[in-house]
């Protein structure tokens, strides 16, 4: 049985079912809550302090990016899945994004994966010091070196768009 | 009189901000308002004029408290360290007192020291 002392175990070759699975309206306001639900769930489940502070900061900035460039259509409503195949972790976004935001997004992570998650935060920085009008553009540097995951993109139907982040429990 | 203690302390729902000395500021809470830079990069701005006015040697920010900020509020701390090292005068150190049992304080100020370090130093609490 599935507890918070005995964390879910899937086979090798499954794809495990969500742990967590939330759909609701992209809205700034619920992502304080919603990364302080993954916060506590992590803390709860997996019993580290530290993977509690990842799934943090992985909730907040991929949720910020998600809400920011969000449609304004009836059907933009975002999608957050936590899985663990008991040796690694997983978070999934989907959203329905603006789609002259999307090659910004495929740029920046193309971008981000020619260099190590610490070089590619250092990057990040002195981008932010050299273009100070520009936006700040951290956030998915800072999701992979202190999140401790790597990032993947799917164009799903429909224009919709999932940011996956995975990395070791 | 300093200038520096009689800058005017923004007011925010998630961040609790104290000048607490003629050249520390403290800051505690969490920041992850959509654009902080409203609130807040004003009265960085304004800490970082009146302290070379004052011409003080040290700022210490002690943000030991932030439990919590957004990637946008780190923006806020990268331009302050920007302002300082593109200062051309007579200018001050700035001196974060950071929590070592605070991950986001750990990873994004070793950071910043890479991109300042003449100009920042960094202090661990517990």
């Amino acid at each position: 049985m599935e507890s918070a002392e005995n964390p879910p175990q899937s086979s090798p070759h499954s794809v495990p079912p969500p742990l967590v699975f939330m759909r609701f309206r992209p809205a700034w306001a619920y992502i304080d809550g919603i990364r302080e639900f993954g916060r506590f769930f992590c803390q709860t489940t997996f019993g580290t302090q530290e993977l509690a502070d990842r799934a943090c900061v992985v909730i907040q900035e991929t949720l910020e990016n998600a809400v920011k460039y969000s449609s304004n259509t009836a059907d933009s409503e975002l999608e957050l899945s936590i899985l663990s195949d008991g040796q690694s972790i997983e978070f999934s976004v989907s959203s329905l994004p603006d789609q002259k935001h999307l090659d910004s997004l495929r740029n920046e992570l193309n971008g981000l994966q020619t260099l190590d998650p610490e070089q590619a935060y250092l990057a990040a920085f002195i981008r932010a010091s050299n273009e100070p009008d520009a936006s700040a553009r951290l956030g998915l540097a800072r999701i992979r070196y202190e999140g401790g995951v790597e990032l993947s993109m799917k164009e799903e139907a429909g224009g919709r768009v999932r940011i996956t982040a995975t990395g070791k429990l | 009189m300093s200038q520096f203690t009689t800058v005017t302390v923004p007011k925010t729902d998630t961040v609790a901000i104290q000048l607490t000395a003629p050249n520390q500021v403290k800051l505690s809470g969490t920041i992850t308002q959509k654009d902080p830079s409203n609130d807040l990069a004003g009265f960085f701005k304004a800490l970082h004029t009146a302290a070379l006015a004052d011409k003080l040697d040290e700022v210490r920010a002690d943000v030991s408290g932030l439990t919590f900020v957004n990637s946008s509020a780190i923006r806020l701390f990268v331009d302050w360290a920007t302002w300082l090292k593109n200062e051309r005068g007579q200018r001050y150190t700035l001196l974060f007192v950071t929590s070592r049992n605070v991950t986001w304080q750990k990873t994004s100020f070793m950071a910043l020291m890479s991109l300042a370090k003449e100009v920042l130093k960094i202090e661990q609490v517990s």
